[in-house]
């Protein structure tokens, strides 16, 4: 293991103040294309606050500190960080934290290696510095505007939130994950529709802050991976105050190859899985959900309508019924299975996967994972052509609608959720296993 | 290494769910016939899979075991025969890695006559240090208001000594006499044996026979004051060293005896509640709630950082000395109708042999003793309901090797099957080839498999460990109704103690507006009203209703 420090050293470079009431953390690696533009906004973002030309919902900020913790990048993206702050980089801390050999062969869906040692150290400085708030953004993302500081810091500085969520301008075929998956799962076992809670960037209050680093959780593997998500879930498990912030479009450079979507869909539906059962006792007692209040006016943004090939998601869909369905008895009851197979002969503009079988098949996935009964990196794998069903049926349906129309069928997918997480927690509680 | 639960939370016990097991009888890794401490690592992910959250290990140091290791020569090590300290060890840290506490014993009452101290002890001369480690005198007639323990094999608490010329004091077997409390160096001993297990990191005690480690003229010498400034003085000395490690005093006295051992939360955590587990025996043969509830009734309030731990069946017989004469012929009636089933004033049966290997029973008296006030203690191999041997000696018969598969020896152990410690159980219908863990993993409808989710599902909801208890009282008797509270929880439980199906009407009027929640198929009945709840129960059914005010 190489190190530049322990995990929870935080460093300043320069003098500067000890104490701050905001931190502004950005997370980089190999950044050097948006790390000037994201490190200007931030700059930026922090004078407009600090002079009063941008809202914080009425406070103001004394003393603020810009953080960077940098993955050990070869192209110069901490050197570029740093002149584009020009000045400011006087108040910059740079923190450090331990980086394994094996971090950049196991990359996570966000293309950030060692993301949550990157996260721990961050908080840590965060913590030291004895902050009301903390920001974090991605070093990566080539859209960050100055506002984005006060509308994921003004929440937690004004309005008494823990948690600031951002949500991002999506055309209703983007991150379809998120929508089909990962929201309504999350709405339906914490109870809050908190809309895109697997991103990169958040707000955060001093005492979410440090229940994070109290948490029994860095440590393990699947942090690494799914950081991102297990924040967001243990700010909504946790009963923290959440809201979201509209901050327009989120567009970020490449690391490296995009992972497939299987590996994605390991990546991401795996955390949200293997997450249910440490918070049992807490998803188990929620009922129904209650709305996140977005504080904010979303910023007007043009999304351009991504091609997407429908047959072809189709055709998948069905080559998985035929390679997959032996796989699929492990974890899904035979009424399942009989319901998918009536998918296969309908003609490609009639197909349609009923919300309320899509809900019980991620949670039959759900339970499958938990009781291990194939080998979970498979079992997830073997989630992609049901995914690429749903897709399809979805696109379908919303194609010809406008984005409120999508909206407002996501919303129905969501209550199908919640309407069927019944069916979760009997089979959770006790387990029908279909094949032993 | 201590894991976060044990290390930050001082009530961890309060939620616990125990595992009890002797190494000896678990899993052989060495082939030499006798389970080990690397037999138990291998089979650990078993233990940590069906739920439970705590290990109490029987005694596994340096012994004669004559008494099963409760005759303990050497405190500070572990007996050859189970392994080395350094797999101990191993053995903690592979526990705690999977997020299991371990409790092990602390036999302070007595100790083997082969420990260095009783030795030195005989040979030293009277009023010497060392023989004041023991109790001595020159006649056999001290202490006679005392009762014997083990009546079938022991006529006297004093044994002469030839070397030491004096009677020594023992409250069990000769072979193991009792250490004197009223020398304040055999405390000393106790504490320097406490920190080397908890320095090692292991997280409570089970403390062996604790109503008689000081005796005074003229009394029972059982639950005197100065055998409870003892264990205050044990407790006082944990907590300032070693906090959040837990004490479970073995004192098997009635309720209001047992409840002294709390102090006022100053004395031990746990108590076992020995009267309540042949009353449930005796309430689901009866097929009446009143034994169950009247003993409850009769259990004290206890200190808010206590509880009481409950069991079914553990290491020794089913005692029945907490029961009255008449209940006592009717235990023995009930479930020995074979004298061989006897032992002292017990019965020394496992829990599948008493329920009949009734599954409804079984599963019947499982759902008390989870849902009752208290942490369970589960004994090794009830959970796939192992049968017993009577035939044994002792209480040998319900000690018998783990039955894992189907394999020779049950696939505990693959020394030749005349070097194993005791025989397996082979009769047709608890023999290992009819009952084993394999079978019942692969088999879904297996007991086992019922028993890991009825564990889940009591360890979600802290109601069953820290809640109140308040008994219904329907009129059909055969029906034991209970509400259960903690915090905004609300559980109501329903059995029917009868082999045949049972009405009961319930009042459950304070609680009209509820919806009971089936919690096992998380399926909703009708709203709770005013006028009285109708339900019917099957044979040995029993309901557990999670109470959700709709609307909240």
């Amino acid at each position: 293991m190489t190190s530049t420090g322990s995990s929870s050293s935080a460093e300043a470079t320069k003098p500067a103040a000890t104490t701050a009431e905001l931190a502004v953390a950005i997370a980089s690696y190999n950044d050097v294309d948006t790390i000037g533009d994201v490190a200007a906004a931030v700059r930026s973002g922090l004078e407009e606050a600090s002079d009063g030309t941008a809202s914080l919902g009425g406070a103001s900020i004394v003393e603020s500190r810009i953080l960077l913790a940098d993955g050990g990048s070869n192209d110069g993206t901490p050197q570029r960080a740093r002149e584009a702050l020009g000045p400011a980089s006087a108040s910059l801390m740079e923190v450090t934290y331990p980086r394994a050999a094996g971090d950049l062969l196991d990359v996570p869906y966000h293309g950030r290696p060692a993301r949550a040692r990157a996260l721990r150290a961050i908080l840590e400085g965060a913590h030291t510095l004895g902050v009301k708030a903390c920001v974090v953004i991605d070093g990566g993302i080539r859209t960050v505007a100055p506002g984005w500081i006060p509308a994921l810091a003004g929440p937690v500085l004004e309005g008494g939130f823990d948690y600031v969520s951002p949500f991002y301008a999506r055309h209703p075929y983007e991150g379809a994950l998120t929508k089909g998956i990962v929201y309504p799962l999350f709405r339906a076992l914490y109870g809050v529709r908190l809309r895109q809670p697997a991103v990169g960037e958040f707000g955060g209050s001093a005492r979410l802050v440090e229940a994070y680093l109290d948490a029994d959780v860095w440590d393990l593997d699947s942090a690494q991976i799914g950081i991102d998500l297990w924040l967001a879930a243990g700010a909504a498990a946790g009963g923290f105050k959440l809201c979201e912030a509209p901050l327009g479009r989120r567009t970020f450079h490449t690391r490296g190859e995009a992972l497939d979507l299987g590996t994605t869909l390991v990546q991401v539906v795996g955390t949200l899985f293997a997450d249910l059962e440490g918070r049992v006792d807490v998803w188990q007692r929620v009922r129904g959900s209650v709305p996140v209040p977005l504080i904010g006016d979303p910023p007007a943004v043009v999304l351009e309508t991504p091609q997407v090939n429908v047959e072809g998601l189709i055709e998948s869909f069905r080559l998985g019924y035929r390679e997959l369905r032996d796989i699929w008895t492990w974890t899904m009851p035979p009424k399942s299975i009989v319901d998918l197979r009536r998918l296969l002969d309908v003609p490609p503009q009639r197909f349609r996967l009923d919300d309320d079988l899509w809900a019980r098949i991620v949670y039959d996935f759900a339970l499958g994972y938990r009781l291990r009964v194939l080998p979970r990196d498979h079992l997830l794998r073997s989630l992609t052509p049901l995914y690429l069903g749903w897709l399809a049926s979805m696109i379908l349906q919303v194609r010809d609608v406008p984005p409120e129309g999508a909206d407002a069928r996501i919303e129905q997918l969501a209550l199908a959720f919640e309407a069927e997480k019944p069916y979760l927690v009997s089979r959770w509680r006790w387990p029908e296993r279909f094949r032993t | 290494m201590r894991r976060k639960n044990s290390a930050s939370d001082p009530l961890w016990y309060r939620d616990a769910i125990i595992y009890e097991l002797p190494v000896k009888s678990f899993y052989d890794a060495n082939q030499d016939g006798i389970g080990d401490f690397a037999g138990l690592i291998e089979k650990l992910d078993y233990v940590a899979e069906l739920g439970v959250t705590c290990v109490w290990l029987l005694p596994f140091f340096p012994s004669p075991l004559k008494d099963d290791g409760y005759d303990i020569s050497d405190y500070r090590n572990v007996h050859p025969s189970y392994g080395s300290l350094d797999d101990f060890k191993q053995f903690l840290h592979a526990a705690h890695e999977r997020g299991l506490e371990v409790v092990i014993e602390l036999v302070v009452n007595h100790t083997s006559d082969q420990h260095e101290w009783f030795k030195k002890a005989r040979a030293a001369a009277p009023g010497s240090p060392e023989r004041k480690y023991y109790v001595w005198s020159d006649t056999d007639q001290k202490y006679l208001g005392a009762r014997i323990i083990f009546l079938d094999s022991e006529r006297s608490n004093w044994t002469w000594d030839a070397t030491a010329q004096e009677y020594y004091w023992h409250r069990f077997f000769q072979h193991q006499p009792d250490l004197n409390y009223d020398n304040p160096a055999v405390l000393a001993e106790v504490e320097q044996v406490m920190d080397f297990w908890l320095e090692l990191g292991v997280d409570g005690f089970r403390l062996d026979a604790v109503p008689y480690l000081v005796e005074r003229e003229g009394t029972s010498c059982e639950n005197l004051p100065e055998t409870h400034a003892i264990l205050k003085a044990i407790r006082g000395y944990v907590d300032a060293k070693w906090p959040n490690r837990m004490l479970l005093a073995e004192a098997n006295q009635w309720p209001a005896d047992v409840r002294a051992y709390f102090g006022a939360g100053d004395e031990c955590h746990m108590a076992y509640h020995f009267p309540l587990m042949p009353r449930i025996f005796m309430g689901v043969h009866l097929e009446d709630r009143t034994p169950i509830v009247d003993i409850m009734r009769q259990t004290p309030e206890i200190p808010e950082v206590c509880q009481w731990a409950l069991f079914l069946r553990n290491h020794d017989e089913l005692t029945l000395e907490m029961v009255t004469d008449e209940e006592r012929d009717y235990m023995y009636l009930a479930y020995s109708a074979d004298p061989q089933a006897r032992l002292n004033l017990g019965i020394r049966r496992r829990l599948a042999p008493l329920m009949g290997n009734h599954r409804r029973r079984i599963e019947l008296i499982n759902s008390l003793l989870f849902s009752f006030p208290g942490t369970p203690i589960i004994y090794y191999g009830d959970e796939i309901g192992m049968g017993d041997n009577t035939y044994l000696g002792d209480r040998n018969g319900v000690r018998t090797p783990m039955q894992w598969s189907g394999d020779r020896n049950a696939g505990f152990s693959r020394a030749d099957p005349a070097r194993l410690y005791s025989p397996i159980i082979m009769d047709p219908v608890y023999g290992y080839q009819a009952v084993n863990v394999e079978a019942q993993v692969r088999e879904t409808s297996s007991l086992l498999h019922w028993m890991k989710n009825l564990i889940h599902l009591r360890r979600l909801f802290k109601a069953f460990s820290r809640g109140t208890l308040e008994f219904l009282d329907p009129v059909n008797r055969k029906v034991l109704a209970y509400i259960r509270r903690y915090e905004e929880d609300v559980i109501l439980c329903v059995a029917n103690l009868s082999r045949s199906v049972q009405p009961v009407q319930l009042d459950l009027a304070a609680l009209a507006g509820y919806t009971p929640v089936e919690m096992l198929g998380y399926t909703d009945f009708p709203v709770i009203g005013r006028e009285p709840y109708f339900l019917t129960l099957g044979p040995y059914d029993f309901y557990w209703f999670e109470l959700q005010r709709r609307g909240d």
